[in-house]
């Protein structure tokens, strides 16, 4: 039986979908078999973001109303064996599905997988609780902006009121010379206002974009240092032990990144 | 009807002038000025193919015809030869309408609904039709269009379309620019390529042809 993770914010735009195709990469990559699951229906993006969107024919509301098998939704990754995409449905809305259902589903599939990574849309109505509904896991991504961390709050909350104890925290677009110069929120403070795990800390990298325009997640990219924060990510989730990137002192970044080069090499 | 004693009648050639059987002569004459005395400048160079409607003697026939060639100014193709009793110009409507419709039988096929949209359809709209579909103006990426005839797009297809949804393998799929996500043609489903970006400048149609779907321009020599 696979673990059932959910990649949450509440607030929008802070990049749960990237988060998901490259936590989703990442363990695929570690040799494990992975669904990502997008529950954002209506507003989906993990198909693009993944490059595969013009092999959808099926979707996730296809799945559950009977209409194909969970097989036939299944869409292959085309560059990695054991990762697959379980695409939401555009034409349709949140209230297409119930969570019973989705806790239905995602069990199903967790007995074929060793992950199934579920996108989470926005907002706490309808999506969210269907997102929610199968997770035995939570991802909780906010960037270093007072908006996000109080959208985070209010999500962590909700998650532990639903049974979901221990939310980790995934802190995305940290633009590390900002940090230097202490002109953007402290780490420290954040971690210290959500008082849950962090699980990692995704530098402010250009080559997101590149990468989510293409199709190819960044941390597939050894170049690319949110893809080297990934990798990190990744390999917590796993249960390895993994210091964190140090983002505060100019060397400190520098031999950082020296590491990050050196990884390529491998 | 003394109105209707006289009708100018339109047709290809020219105008002709439609006499009542039962007029007599100078009766015609009166009615003749009549009618045309208030709009004389409309008239002026008119040109008039015949009379018809009523057998008239030569005489009678030259006399009409240099009233409206002197007096109104109009010009005369016909001669008394071709005079025609006959009120209607059935005749030829006739046969123009036997030329055209077998025409149009054997050269323009798909005859049916069709379900027109003007403006962009967007991602997640979907559109349905029993028949075809014709868009002015573009189709979005996650848009979805089905019909059981063709899609036509006036635009940019970039868009999932299926045609033929009830399994009729000679409906096809046309746009301006056609770069789609995905096309479907009866229960045939195929996506561009990975890789690089395939675009043309020519207006292209996705079609079946040995049970597979190819894109190929539509209009030849272009």
């Amino acid at each position: 039986m696979g673990e059932v993770i959910v990649i949450t914010s509440g607030k929008g735009g802070v990049g749960k979908t990237t988060t998901t195709a490259n936590i989703g990469t990442g363990l695929a990559l570690e040799g494990k078999s992975v669904v990502l699951l997008d529950a954002d229906i209506g507003l989906r993006n993990l198909d693009v973001v993944m490059g595969l969107e013009n092999r959808i024919v099926y979707d996730l509301v296809d799945v559950i109303d009977g209409i194909c098998r969970m097989k036939q939704a299944l869409i292959k990754d085309k560059r990695y064996q054991n990762l697959y995409l379980m695409p939401a449905a555009q034409t349709k809305d949140k209230n297409a599905v119930t969570p019973e259902q989705m806790l239905k589903l995602t069990k199903e599939l967790a007995e074929e997988f060793d992950f199934v990574i579920v996108d989470c849309p926005a907002g706490i109505e309808q999506g969210f609780k269907n997102a929610i509904a199968g997770a035995n896991r939570s991802i909780v991504v906010t960037t270093p902006e007072v908006s996000a961390v109080r959208d985070a709050d209010r999500i962590i909350g909700l998650l532990e009121s639903n049974g979901l104890k221990n939310p980790q925290l995934v802190i995305n677009r940290v633009k590390i010379d900002m940090v230097r110069r202490g002109d953007m929120m402290n780490i420290d403070d954040m971690v210290d206002i959500l008082a849950i795990d962090l699980l990692g800390v995704i530098p402010d990298d250009e080559y997101i974009v590149v990468s989510t325009n293409r199709g190819e997640p960044a941390i597939s990219d050894s170049k690319s240092l949110a893809g080297q924060a990934y990798r990190n990510i990744v390999k917590r989730i796993m249960g390895e032990n993994v210091p964190f990137m140090s983002l505060d002192s100019e060397e400190g970044f520098m031999a950082k990144l020296a590491k990050a080069f050196g990884f390529r090499r491998i | 009807m003394k109105d209707d004693a006289i009708v100018f009648k339109g047709t290809k050639e020219g105008l002709y002038v439609l006499l009542k059987e039962e007029m007599d002569f100078p009766n015609i004459v009166e009615q003749l000025e009549k009618k045309l005395k208030p709009s004389k400048s409309f008239f002026e160079g008119a040109k008039i193919v015949n009379f018809k409607g009523k057998s008239l003697s030569p005489g009678e026939y030259n006399e009409l015809v240099a009233i409206l060639q002197n007096q109104y100014g109009m010009q005369f193709i016909g001669d008394y030869e071709t005079l025609d009793n006959s009120i209607f110009l059935e005749k030829e409507e006739e046969k123009n309408q036997s030329k055209l419709e077998p025409i149009i039988n054997q050269r323009f096929g798909d005859e049916g609904k069709a379900l027109f949209i003007k403006g962009t359809i967007r991602s997640g709209q979907m559109i349905k039709s029993n028949g075809s579909i014709v868009v002015l103006g573009d189709v979005n990426p996650g848009a979805y269009m089905e019909a059981a005839g063709s899609i036509i797009v006036m635009g940019n297809m970039r868009g999932t379309g299926h045609a033929g949804t009830q399994g009729d393998y000679n409906t096809y799929i046309a746009a301006f620019r056609l770069e789609p996500m995905q096309l479907r043609i009866g229960d045939i489903i195929t996506r561009p390529p990975d890789g690089k970006q395939y675009s043309s400048k020519v207006p292209e149609m996705a079609v079946v042809r040995r049970g597979m779907i190819i894109v190929e321009p539509y209009l030849e020599k272009r």
